[in-house]
Protein backbone atom coordinates (compact mmCIF):
# COMPACT_ATOMS: atom_id res chain seq x y z
CA UNK A 1 0.00 0.00 0.00
CA UNK A 2 1.23 3.52 -1.04
CA UNK A 3 -0.88 5.71 1.22
CA UNK A 4 -0.40 4.80 4.59
CA UNK A 5 -3.08 5.78 7.36
CA UNK A 6 -0.74 4.87 10.24
CA UNK A 7 1.60 7.81 9.66
CA UNK A 8 4.22 6.20 7.41
CA UNK A 9 5.09 8.23 4.60
CA UNK A 10 4.93 6.00 0.82
CA UNK A 11 7.89 6.52 -1.46
CA UNK A 12 6.04 9.12 -3.33
CA UNK A 13 5.13 11.33 -0.65
CA UNK A 14 8.79 11.18 1.01
CA UNK A 15 10.37 11.88 -2.50
CA UNK A 16 7.86 15.14 -2.73
CA UNK A 17 8.54 15.85 1.11
CA UNK A 18 12.29 15.59 0.40
CA UNK A 19 11.96 17.72 -2.82
CA UNK A 20 9.81 20.39 -1.08
CA UNK A 21 12.54 20.56 2.13
CA UNK A 22 15.81 20.57 -0.52
CA UNK A 23 13.46 23.80 -2.42
CA UNK A 24 12.79 25.63 0.46
CA UNK A 25 16.73 25.05 1.67
CA UNK A 26 17.99 26.58 -1.55
CA UNK A 27 16.16 29.24 -1.73
CA UNK A 28 16.80 30.38 2.01
CA UNK A 29 20.46 29.48 0.50
CA UNK A 30 19.67 31.90 -2.04
CA UNK A 31 18.15 34.22 0.23
CA UNK A 32 21.45 34.42 2.71
CA UNK A 33 23.42 34.84 -0.54
CA UNK A 34 21.71 37.75 -1.54
CA UNK A 35 22.07 39.32 2.08
CA UNK A 36 25.69 38.22 2.41
CA UNK A 37 26.21 40.17 -0.93
CA UNK A 38 24.53 43.27 -0.36
CA UNK A 39 26.11 43.47 3.32
CA UNK A 40 29.89 42.85 1.69
CA UNK A 41 28.75 45.32 -1.24
CA UNK A 42 27.63 48.28 1.32
CA UNK A 43 30.44 47.83 3.23
CA UNK A 44 33.66 47.08 1.24
CA UNK A 45 32.42 49.50 -1.51
CA UNK A 46 35.47 51.87 -1.55
CA UNK A 47 33.95 54.09 -4.54
CA UNK A 48 31.00 56.26 -5.57
CA UNK A 49 29.50 54.86 -8.10
CA UNK A 50 25.89 53.20 -7.64
CA UNK A 51 24.10 49.97 -8.82
CA UNK A 52 20.77 52.38 -9.43
CA UNK A 53 22.12 55.64 -10.99
CA UNK A 54 24.09 53.70 -13.24
CA UNK A 55 27.60 55.12 -12.55
CA UNK A 56 29.52 51.49 -12.89
CA UNK A 57 32.92 53.12 -13.59
CA UNK A 58 33.07 54.19 -10.06
CA UNK A 59 32.14 51.33 -8.27
CA UNK A 60 35.27 49.86 -6.38
CA UNK A 61 35.96 46.79 -4.34
CA UNK A 62 38.50 44.64 -2.81
CA UNK A 63 39.57 42.32 -5.97
CA UNK A 64 39.41 39.09 -3.48
CA UNK A 65 35.87 40.31 -2.40
CA UNK A 66 34.31 41.08 -5.71
CA UNK A 67 36.06 37.25 -7.59
CA UNK A 68 34.17 35.98 -4.04
CA UNK A 69 30.73 38.24 -4.94
CA UNK A 70 31.08 36.76 -8.57
CA UNK A 71 31.62 33.17 -7.36
CA UNK A 72 28.59 33.78 -4.93
CA UNK A 73 26.50 35.24 -7.93
CA UNK A 74 26.87 32.23 -9.87
CA UNK A 75 25.59 29.73 -7.47
CA UNK A 76 22.68 31.92 -6.73
CA UNK A 77 21.71 32.45 -10.36
CA UNK A 78 23.01 29.70 -11.99
CA UNK A 79 23.66 26.49 -10.22
CA UNK A 80 20.80 27.23 -8.12
CA UNK A 81 18.45 27.85 -10.41
CA UNK A 82 19.31 24.57 -13.05
CA UNK A 83 19.59 22.73 -9.53
CA UNK A 84 16.16 23.56 -8.52
CA UNK A 85 14.71 23.13 -12.38
CA UNK A 86 15.90 19.40 -12.19
CA UNK A 87 13.76 18.69 -9.09
CA UNK A 88 10.39 19.92 -9.99
CA UNK A 89 7.50 17.96 -12.08
CA UNK A 90 6.22 19.18 -15.73
CA UNK A 91 3.84 21.46 -14.33
CA UNK A 92 5.87 23.48 -11.73
CA UNK A 93 8.42 23.38 -14.89
CA UNK A 94 5.56 24.99 -17.05
CA UNK A 95 5.61 28.07 -14.60
CA UNK A 96 8.96 28.49 -14.72
CA UNK A 97 8.91 28.81 -18.10
CA UNK A 98 6.33 31.17 -18.40
CA UNK A 99 8.61 32.96 -15.52
CA UNK A 100 11.44 33.51 -18.05
CA UNK A 101 9.85 34.34 -21.00
CA UNK A 102 8.18 36.89 -19.65
CA UNK A 103 11.26 38.55 -17.75
CA UNK A 104 13.44 37.40 -21.61
CA UNK A 105 10.26 39.74 -23.17
CA UNK A 106 10.40 42.72 -20.86
CA UNK A 107 13.79 43.03 -21.38
CA UNK A 108 13.81 42.58 -25.42
CA UNK A 109 11.04 45.09 -24.85
CA UNK A 110 11.97 47.00 -22.16
CA UNK A 111 15.15 48.20 -23.38
CA UNK A 112 14.14 49.95 -26.71
CA UNK A 113 11.50 51.10 -25.19
CA UNK A 114 13.70 52.92 -22.56
CA UNK A 115 16.18 53.96 -25.01
CA UNK A 116 13.29 55.74 -27.54
CA UNK A 117 12.12 57.26 -23.97
CA UNK A 118 15.65 58.57 -23.11
CA UNK A 119 15.91 59.69 -27.02
CA UNK A 120 13.00 62.05 -26.24
CA UNK A 121 13.91 63.37 -23.19
CA UNK A 122 11.36 61.35 -21.03
CA UNK A 123 13.53 59.21 -19.07
CA UNK A 124 17.68 58.88 -18.14
CA UNK A 125 19.98 56.59 -20.77
CA UNK A 126 19.40 53.12 -20.19
CA UNK A 127 21.73 51.56 -17.84
CA UNK A 128 23.07 47.87 -16.84
CA UNK A 129 21.52 47.21 -13.56
CA UNK A 130 17.96 48.73 -14.86
CA UNK A 131 17.91 46.26 -17.73
CA UNK A 132 18.57 43.68 -15.23
CA UNK A 133 15.78 45.24 -12.95
CA UNK A 134 13.23 45.05 -15.56
CA UNK A 135 13.88 41.20 -16.33
CA UNK A 136 13.93 40.06 -12.19
CA UNK A 137 11.11 42.17 -11.52
CA UNK A 138 9.01 40.86 -14.97
CA UNK A 139 10.19 37.32 -14.33
CA UNK A 140 8.79 37.40 -11.04
CA UNK A 141 5.33 38.78 -11.36
CA UNK A 142 5.51 36.25 -14.46
CA UNK A 143 5.80 33.16 -12.62
CA UNK A 144 3.56 34.92 -9.98
CA UNK A 145 0.38 35.19 -12.45
CA UNK A 146 1.42 31.54 -14.07
CA UNK A 147 1.19 30.52 -10.28
CA UNK A 148 -1.99 31.95 -8.93
CA UNK A 149 -3.99 33.08 -12.58
CA UNK A 150 -3.75 30.44 -14.93
CA UNK B 1 -8.31 19.63 -22.92
CA UNK B 2 -10.80 17.57 -20.88
CA UNK B 3 -10.11 14.21 -18.72
CA UNK B 4 -11.73 12.12 -16.73
CA UNK B 5 -8.88 11.41 -13.76
CA UNK B 6 -11.68 13.44 -11.02
CA UNK B 7 -13.90 10.76 -11.89
CA UNK B 8 -11.20 7.54 -11.81
CA UNK B 9 -9.84 9.25 -8.47
CA UNK B 10 -13.26 9.58 -7.10
CA UNK B 11 -14.16 5.79 -8.11
CA UNK B 12 -10.76 4.71 -6.34
CA UNK B 13 -11.76 7.03 -3.34
CA UNK B 14 -8.25 8.43 -3.54
CA UNK B 15 -7.13 12.21 -2.58
CA UNK B 16 -5.20 14.56 -5.04
CA UNK B 17 -2.54 14.15 -2.67
CA UNK B 18 -2.81 10.29 -3.03
CA UNK B 19 -2.89 10.31 -6.45
CA UNK B 20 0.62 12.80 -6.94
CA UNK B 21 2.19 10.30 -4.83
CA UNK B 22 1.13 7.25 -6.80
CA UNK B 23 2.52 9.34 -9.84
CA UNK B 24 5.05 10.91 -8.36
CA UNK B 25 4.28 14.83 -9.09
CA UNK B 26 2.73 17.61 -6.72
CA UNK B 27 -0.47 17.81 -5.59
CA UNK B 28 -0.47 21.04 -7.75
CA UNK B 29 0.24 19.34 -10.79
CA UNK B 30 -3.02 16.36 -9.86
CA UNK B 31 -5.34 19.30 -9.87
CA UNK B 32 -3.83 21.44 -12.30
CA UNK B 33 -4.76 18.25 -14.79
CA UNK B 34 -7.82 17.87 -13.51
CA UNK B 35 -9.04 21.40 -13.57
CA UNK B 36 -7.90 21.31 -17.27
CA UNK B 37 -5.61 24.20 -16.36
CA UNK B 38 -2.46 21.95 -17.46
CA UNK B 39 -2.05 19.29 -20.40
CA UNK B 40 0.52 16.46 -18.72
CA UNK B 41 3.47 15.73 -20.61
CA UNK B 42 2.88 12.24 -22.65
CA UNK B 43 5.45 10.36 -20.01
CA UNK B 44 3.21 11.31 -17.86
CA UNK B 45 0.13 10.75 -19.37
CA UNK B 46 1.34 7.14 -19.57
CA UNK B 47 1.94 6.46 -16.13
CA UNK B 48 -1.45 8.08 -15.45
CA UNK B 49 -2.79 5.56 -18.10
CA UNK B 50 -0.81 2.59 -16.39
CA UNK B 51 -2.09 3.35 -12.99
CA UNK B 52 -5.30 3.16 -13.89
CA UNK B 53 -5.04 0.37 -16.85
CA UNK B 54 -6.66 2.29 -19.40
CA UNK B 55 -5.41 3.64 -22.26
CA UNK B 56 -4.63 6.94 -22.76
CA UNK B 57 -7.47 8.51 -25.26
CA UNK B 58 -10.18 6.77 -22.86
CA UNK B 59 -8.63 9.15 -20.06
CA UNK B 60 -8.01 12.24 -21.77
CA UNK B 61 -9.93 13.96 -24.76
CA UNK B 62 -8.90 16.32 -27.47
CA UNK B 63 -12.03 17.10 -28.30
CA UNK B 64 -11.28 15.89 -32.08
CA UNK B 65 -13.99 13.46 -33.18
CA UNK B 66 -12.02 12.42 -36.59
Amino acid sequence: MIWNSNGELGPGEARNRQRDRKQWLYIGFAGAIGGVIGLFTGIFDQGDGSLFTGDWADLKLPPALAILLAVMLFGGFVVLPISGFRMIDDYKREQNLIGFTGGCVSVLAGFPIWAALHAGGFSPAPHAFGVFAIAFVSMTASFLYARWRL
Amino acid sequence: MKNRLKVLRAERDWSQAELAERLDVSRQAVNAIETGKHDPSLPLAFRIARLFDMRIEDIFDDGDVA
